[in-house]
């Protein structure tokens, strides 16, 4: 699932040579980043089928669409990022903050006792967008032009957009939203969701991008050797600087109808999407060393994160249980991540 | 003191070293000379006990032992310094002779004053005055050598190991380095020098042994020995066989072409300095220089990796600035690493490792992969690469016909210039030849094309000029006049 062109290079490695049952084992390895996801998304499917009769049915499947699209929507400009081997840790709070600017620029309704800047909703979803893309800039500056690692960098993005979150809403709660960004948070046209149209072309697009584009290849292959792709000419820099703005351009959006899906704006509401959005990468197969994997990858995470969040519901369990349960899965996730790496690597580069 | 006798050690079949005596006195400083690949590196690993499966014996003071770790040869008294430093920077001269053992009082604290003191006074012991409370990044390169040789010696080496000591030091730092040596082999402790500048050899040891293709060629005391016989043992021909190779070498003549790449006082801290040269189109300029002369840092300069700190770089007549290596590729450069991990995707198809460095001129924005295969199918067929299937994983070819592929990166639209890293390194013999025709094709088009290399076969085989580097500076041309090995050898 790693490119457009997988099925050409299965076959080719697949030729009778000898070493066979080495080459086996590399393909298995190869293989073992895109299948184990599959399987465990097949397990959770037929367990949660047969635990809770309320689960296979076509509403649930809709409340899962709707459950991970704004997951979804991150995940996508966060595979960019992970697949150059970078991190992007201020993804959700650079959703809260584009969300509560707005929001920011939208009329509220009286009761709300917020000093905003009542504009235009164009205008409006303009400010917004604008302010992701400079988030987005601020991250890719410190990284690429002053060299701090991104695991830092992002770190203190989220930090600040805690802070411009903070400032603009004070405590307090905002309700309203544009009206196009009420629509497609909350509307849905025939039976499916604006929400998940949104996110699904979010990821046709970056599947787009990363499998069919000279961009695309560049990302996997900064992430598969950045000093190769270097000494071929590759401006690696501006590679990671576009990721980073793709990344926060993507949160930025995911916040905004975010915001409209909660039906509110305000302080934190998006805590737990951060380490959601990467688990739905990492779970799905992306190698966390950059350069396998992609947009297939991340929306079989997404429906494993998804299928789980929402089948533990429907069962009887201790609600507390549930969050160390996502947390196993996890770690789990990331041991077969590292393992399928070492299977991969194994492959002799003199 | 120590005795190595009828050692032989072999890599996967081949020989690295074979019935190899060596003999180390006390208060003695041993020379240790011989090519690249001659078996020094690999003799010192298993004194130092990296390698503990070897045949023959190993005797300490008369006592046979072998060592299984590189504990075991601390434990015995050996002592490294390598080329690469290992020392922290960071952190004091002080700290850095006491590394791994500070002096602690009571509460288990470190006794600051104490250290401090202790390295004083062990340092001047040696002969060396620096301020033990001085950051360690703030020494020059000689005395950071010092201060290693000195903890190495605090901690308990008798026998010292220097590999390449001097290739960093300029002559003021030798003389210093070689009268620290003398003073600690007066008091009893042997030296191992190993060296490729020979003058250098000659100058500071009592005995100088000198390994050829894995054999002892001879051990003999250096008095008896000069830089010309040490050079014809090493390389293994007679003076006669030598005179005759003069003539037998192809004459190297400079070709009235163009001025393509033009390099003019280029400078880089440590790494070069005044660094003078042109390359004309339709030549290929070689570039040799031992191991850390400066050469490596060169070669990223001229592909806007490693900017130069002063210095001017002129293509075809016109000024060019380097900020990065895509804009040295648009410029019309084109690069291949010493390393071909450093240039390589292992885990991608070949045609993708082909595509990547011209993919700017095969797609504005959409990738055309029929495309891609088609130009990798025709370098495949053209530099006869094994297997000739483009979507292989590029992991799985061999060394040789990776560095092939590697090759293959620029050629689908030729570059104006052409720098080669080690072009033929490790490379079996079929591939070497091939890879040398191709490179002499490509001079044939009219490409400029720079090779650099620490092996002389490399440059001899290619060049039609020669710059000797040493040290980071340029020290000898050779061109419209014969050259061989050994000429090579005498000038670096």
């Amino acid at each position: 699932m790693s490119g457009a062109d997988d099925p050409v290079t299965r076959q080719a490695a697949g030729a009778a040579e000898p070493g066979r049952q080495r080459r086996l084992a590399q393909r298995l390895g190869g293989q073992l980043r895109n299948l184990a996801p599959f399987v465990t998304l097949l397990f959770l499917v037929v367990f949660f089928g047969v635990a809770s009769p309320s689960f296979v049915s076509f509403g649930n499947l809709a409340n899962i669409l709707t459950q991970i699209s704004v997951t979804g929507i991150m995940a996508v400009g966060l595979t960019f990022v992970i697949l150059c081997a970078e991190i992007d840790l201020s993804v959700a709070n650079v959703a809260n903050a584009t969300g509560i600017i707005v929001a920011f620029f939208t009329l509220q309704d009286a009761t709300v006792n917020i000093a905003n800047l009542p504009l235009p909703g164009a205008v409006a979803i303009g400010l917004a967008l604008a302010s992701c893309f400079l988030l987005g800039l601020v991250n890719a500056l410190g990284i690429v032009v002053i060299g701090i690692p991104s695991f830092i960098m992002t770190l203190a993005m989220l930090e600040i957009c805690a802070g411009i979150s903070a400032l603009l809403v004070r405590g307090q709660i905002a309700y309203s939203v544009p009206g196009l960004v009420q629509m497609l948070g909350t509307g849905s046209i025939g039976p499916v969701p604006w929400i998940v149209i949104i996110a699904a072309l979010f990821l046709a697009a970056g599947h787009f991008v990363l499998g069919y584009t000279r961009f695309g290849r560049y990302v996997y292959m900064v992430g598969g050797n950045r000093e190769a792709a270097e000494y071929s000419g590759v401006n690696v820099r501006a590679i990671i600087a576009a990721v980073m703005v793709i990344s926060a351009v993507c949160s930025g959006v995911a916040g905004m109808l975010g915001v409209a899906y909660f039906g509110s704006a305000q302080q934190d509401e998006f805590d737990n999407y951060l380490l959601d959005s990467i688990s739905a990468v990492v779970v799905g197969g992306t190698s966390l060393f950059g350069g396998q994997g992609g947009i297939p990858n991340t929306i079989i995470g997404l429906f494993v994160l998804g299928v789980l969040n929402n089948g533990l519901d429907h069962i009887n369990i201790d609600s507390f249980l549930k969050i160390l349960i996502r947390g196993l899965i996890l770690f789990a996730a990331l041991i077969i991540n590292v393992y399928a790496q070492r299977l991969r690597a194994a492959r002799p580069l003199a | 003191m120590l005795e190595l006798l009828g050692i032989g050690k072999s890599f996967g079949g081949v020989e690295a070293l074979q019935g190899v005596d060596f003999t180390l006195r006390d208060g003695e400083i041993h020379g240790l000379v011989g090519e690249n690949g001659a078996g020094k590196s690999t003799l010192m690993k298993i004194l130092a006990g990296v390698h503990a499966d070897y045949a023959g014996t190993l005797r300490v003071d008369g006592a046979e032992t072998r060592f299984r770790s590189a504990r075991d040869a601390r434990a015995a008294g050996i002592g490294m310094v390598h080329q690469e430093l290992s020392v922290v920077p960071a952190l004091s001269v002080a700290e850095n002779v006491f590394l791994g053992a500070q002096p602690v009082g009571r509460l288990g604290l470190v006794d600051w004053r104490r250290m401090a003191r202790e390295a004083s006074e062990h340092l001047e012991g040696l002969g060396i005055m620096v301020d033990p409370r001085a950051p360690m990044g703030s020494l020059s390169i000689g005395l950071q050598q010092l201060v290693e040789l000195a903890r190495v010696l605090f901690s308990g080496a008798r026998i010292i190991v220097l590999d390449e000591p001097t290739s960093a030091l300029s002559p003021p730092e030798v003389e210093r380095l070689f009268a620290v040596l003398r003073r600690l082999r007066d008091s009893g402790k042997s030296i191992v020098f190993i060296s490729h500048f020979i003058d250098d050899v000659l100058r500071i040891a009592d005995t100088v042994t000198v390994l050829r293709n894995g054999r002892k060629v001879e051990t003999a005391p250096a008095a008896s020995l000069d830089k010309r016989g040490i050079i014809e043992r090493m390389i293994g021909r007679s003076h006669g066989q030598l005179e005759e190779s003069y003539t037998a070498e192809i004459r190297l003549a400079s070709r009235a072409s163009p001025v393509v790449l033009e390099a003019a006082g280029l400078c880089l801290g440590r790494a070069y300095r005044g660094i003078n040269l042109e390359i004309r189109a339709g030549e290929v300029l070689g570039i040799y220089g031992f191991m850390g002369c400066g050469q490596v840092e060169l070669t990223r300069t001229l592909f806007g990796k490693l900017p130069a700190e002063s210095g001017r770089l002129k293509l075809e007549g016109k000024p060019l600035r380097l900020r990065n290596t895509a804009q040295a590729s648009r410029a019309g450069l084109a690069f291949v690493p010493e390393s071909r991990r450093s240039m390589l995707f292992g885990q991608e198809p070949v045609y993708k490792n082909i595509s990547i460095s011209i993919l700017g001129r095969l797609a504005a924005v959409l990738l055309r992969p029929a495309q891609e295969r088609g130009i990798a199918r025709g370098h495949i067929e053209r530099l006869r690469i094994r297997p000739p299937l483009p979507d292989r994983p590029l992991g799985t070819l061999s060394g040789g016909n990776q560095q092939k592929v590697a090759l293959a990166k620029w050629l689908t639209y030729p570059p104006k210039v052409l720098v080669l890293s080690e072009p033929t390194r490790g490379m079996d013999v079929g591939a070497k030849d091939d890879v040398i025709k191709i490179i002499r094709g490509l001079r044939d088009q009219g490409i400029a094309v720079l090779v650099v290399s620490t092996e002389p076969e490399t440059v001899l085989a290619l060049a039609d000029r020669i710059l000797v580097m040493k040290k980071g500076a340029i020290v000898r041309e050779f061109a419209n006049e014969s050259v061989s090995k050994d000429r090579l050898l005498a000038a670096a």
